[in-house]
């Protein structure tokens, strides 16, 4: 804790933590403390390991053997070893690439969009106007909406005849532009698009929302005093105040956007439709495993899935480290 | 996923080779029979799927079961019908099925190859299974022992308002024999449609949801063309029946009802058929007592599908009842099964769904399939099966059938290339076939 007449936020001044043993204190006693931490600490993290590898390394361990067998989901027949022919079924689907490029589109889209729309929420809802509190709770109420729910009701309000999008379009437009929302295959991604952001961007706006408060308000009485008008305290104290929250909000956003799912399942009359073009990484998973009875196929489907995100999560993270360095 | 991970670890102890991690193992294990006596008193677990009227009638069916007797106490859960097919495999998968299980018809020839249901031949009387509709004990039976018994049959059929026929000078088929040509279809869609009608069929797109609504209802389309979801000699392959040039002209007719605006693809309900929008729609005969008569009244005339060039064909075939692996006794769960099929409770169901019963002592009082009753072209249809009536393929591999036509249909609605897409399907279809070996029947 700094002391409370610092500014917050203000760096503590330089030094040891207060309770670091003392240099002279004999190294046995040290050793036998640290033997107590270590025993404390794996006592502590025990529950979180044990659930790590019971829900997410064994599930992958098994995803990773059976994805080299034949395995179904229900069937008589003996599993046997296939070697790479999972993969390579896989890899020749055309159906698996197109929907892989679905889910980068939808990433590209999705991520500065969401991200902006955001930040900008953040800020608005950061200063002091009657009522922001109710504007804070309008903006974030999607995000406690279950996607099912989101997809579903939006999926009203895109109908063509008698969905609310579609009337205001008309009015704005004269009849101009009356997109058949979910049945084009133009316009399904970008009617999948606006509902993911509209669920997802509360969220992100509450994270931005905690960055913003933690910079401290000296900085800006600092700037103003310098001269600097709206946009410049923005670009020069807000935006590298919120460096390190951009890069873990985007860094979510990514992997939320890889993972979409329930829009495309629910919102098109056909999961995935019309004609592939909302089809993801997920809803071929799910199908390949559920619909087809191909456990094997479809583990090597999310085989594949987890290397993918992990590449593109190990560049982020590379990108974020020498941002941080630059702090 | 309980047996996936056992699976894994058989796979990681290097154990693949060997018939203790082969799949469910069902198959092996000896069939339950009935033998007549119910052994105390025992509580079975049933999926059911569905909503509505028709959950309501089972329910209350179920209720009045129980209360009739107190050896057998039945309780239901509730599975949503859209994902059914996928939870009953994932419940296979772990081991929790329910004792008795019901299904969509066609389902039932890939859970009794698993060794997930017990044929039913030693609970059923001789006089019930001869009172059995022809194509129920068809769609039933694999490998020729009888799996699942149904109490109800269905079929598709066009609906339209007459007038609306009348006003564009369209003929009026009088039975299955004179149904319109696939041309003559088209051309009235198109008259309909310059009549002010902008689309006039109404083809219940967004059923697509419903797992098996694209096949159930278009496959005739193809079958009527002189093709099918599969080569029935020997179920070994889809090349060259539903990829076939007849197959690929009906659908790119088909396809031609879409690109000209003919079909109503927007609608989520019955709407654009009860508003008239859309004055036919393609149907099964359950819309006649949910609300298609009241609307339309004596307007409404019931016809059948369009002949592609071997004759009107029309699907056929229902939610059936089938007892699991998990039945200690199946007298007990047939005990509930032959009550389903009591005449009264057919009747209960007829009346509530105005579904076609499946005992035809029971078929005979029910007045809208009686001979000069409405949708006596319905009757027709299934006495006639499978010349008319066409069930769906009886094999293990119709999931993967089913799941590859649907998806061909919605490439096909949507604009997509017809030949890549029923060549596509065939893939797909002879892939799963491959395989599984064939499908061989394991005893």
């Amino acid at each position: 804790m700094p002391p409370a007449t610092a500014a917050p936020g203000t760096p503590v001044a330089a030094g040891p933590p207060g309770r670091s043993a003392p240099a002279t204190a004999p190294a046995k006693n040290r050793r036998a403390r640290r033997g107590r931490e270590l025993r404390a600490g794996l006592l502590f993290s025990l529950p979180a390991v044990v659930l790590l590898l019971l829900f997410m390394v064994a599930p992958f361990v098994s995803a990773l053997v059976l994805s080299f067998t034949d395995q179904r989901l229900v069937s008589p027949r003996p599993v046997s070893f296939v070697g790479l022919e999972n993969y390579v079924r896989v890899l020749t689907d055309a159906q698996f690439w197109g929907a892989l490029t679905n889910n980068v589109v939808f990433a590209l889209i999705v991520v500065p969009l969401q991200t902006g729309a955001a930040l900008g929420l953040a800020v608005l809802v950061n200063r002091r106007l009657p009522g922001r509190v109710l504007f804070r709770t309008i903006y974030f109420l999607p995000t406690v909406t279950v996607m099912a729910v989101a997809a579903t009701v939006w999926k009203l309000l895109l109908l063509p005849d008698g969905g609310m999008v579609n009337g205001v379009l008309d009015t704005l437009t004269f009849g101009q532009l009356q997109p058949g929302w979910l049945s084009s295959t133009s316009w399904a991604m970008p009617a999948i698009v606006i509902t993911s952001i509209w669920q997802g961007v509360g969220f992100q706006m509450i994270i931005f929302l905690a960055g913003l408060q933690a910079i401290p308000a000296s900085l800006y009485e600092a700037a103003t005093m310098d001269g600097a008008n709206a946009w410049q305290q923005f670009r020069n104290v807000t935006l590298p105040g919120l460096r390190n929250t951009l890069i873990f909000v985007l860094n979510v956003t990514v992997i939320f956007a890889f993972r979409l799912f329930d829009q495309v399942y629910i919102m098109p009359q056909f999961p995935g439709g019309p004609l592939d073009s909302t089809r993801t990484m997920m809803l071929q998973l799910l199908q390949t495993g559920y619909g087809r009875g191909l456990i094997g196929q479809a583990s090597a489907i999310a085989v594949i899935f987890f290397l993918f995100v992990l590449a593109v999560t190990l560049v982020q993270r590379r990108f974020s480290r020498e941002e941080r360095a630059v702090q | 996923m309980r047996r996936s991970i056992v699976a894994a670890g058989c796979a990681s102890l290097a154990l693949l080779t060997t018939t203790a991690c082969s799949g469910s193992g069902g198959a092996a294990a000896e069939a339950a029979t009935c033998d007549g006596t119910i052994d105390g008193p025992v509580t079975l677990t049933s999926f059911y799927h569905g909503g509505g009227a028709e959950k309501e009638t089972f329910l209350a069916q179920v209720e009045a079961f129980n209360a009739s007797q107190d050896q057998v106490t039945v309780e239901v859960q509730s599975v949503p019908e859209g994902t059914y097919g996928d939870s009953v495999r994932a419940a296979a998968a772990s081991g929790d099925l329910p004792h008795i299980l019901d299904f969509d018809g066609p389902n039932l020839y890939n859970y009794a190859w698993n060794g997930d249901l017990i044929p039913l031949d030693s609970c059923v009387s001789p006089e019930l299974k001869a009172d059995l509709l022809p194509s129920i004990t068809a769609q039933g039976t694999y490998d020729g022992k009888l799996y699942g018994v149904g109490s109800f049959d269905s079929g598709v059929l066009l609906y339209a308002y007459r007038s609306a026929l009348e006003e564009v000078g369209a003929r009026i088929p009088t039975g299955i024999d004179d149904a319109w040509t696939a041309e003559e279809f088209t051309d009235i869609l198109g008259r309909l449609q310059d009549a002010g009608y902008d689309s006039p069929l109404d083809a219940h797109m967004w059923y697509g949801r419903q797992g098996e609504w694209f096949s159930y209802a278009f496959s005739p389309i193809v079958q009527s063309a002189g093709g099918d979801l599969i080569d029935r000699t020997d179920f070994s392959s889809a090349d060259g029946t539903l990829n076939s040039p007849e197959a690929v002209e009906a659908m790119s007719v088909f396809q031609e009802w879409f690109e000209n605006g003919y079909v109503d693809t927007e609608a989520q309900d019955d709407s654009p058929f009860l508003n008239k929008t859309s004055p036919i729609s393609w149907n099964g005969m359950w819309a006649y007592a949910n609300g298609y008569h009241e609307a339309a009244g004596d307007d409404l005339v019931a016809l059948p599908l369009p002949d592609f060039g071997t004759g009107s064909k029309t699907g056929m075939g229902s939610w059936q009842f089938g007892i699991t692996r998990e039945t200690e006794d199946p007298d007990a769960a047939w005990a509930f099964l032959e009550f389903l099929l009591q005449e009264e409770n057919q009747l209960m169901t007829y009346e509530t769904v105005g579904a076609p019963p499946s005992r035809i002592s029971v078929l005979e009082k029910a007045e809208i399939y009686a001979e000069d009753g409405p949708l006596a072209l319905v009757t027709e249809s299934l006495r006639e099966s499978p010349r008319i009536a066409v069930p769906r393929p009886q094999t293990p591999a119709y999931p993967a059938i089913t799941q590859a036509f649907a998806q061909a249909v919605d490439d096909i609605s949507n604009g997509g290339d017809v030949q890549a897409a029923l060549d596509e399907a065939v893939r797909r279809i002879d892939q799963d076939i491959t395989d599984n070996g064939g499908y061989p029947a394991f005893e």
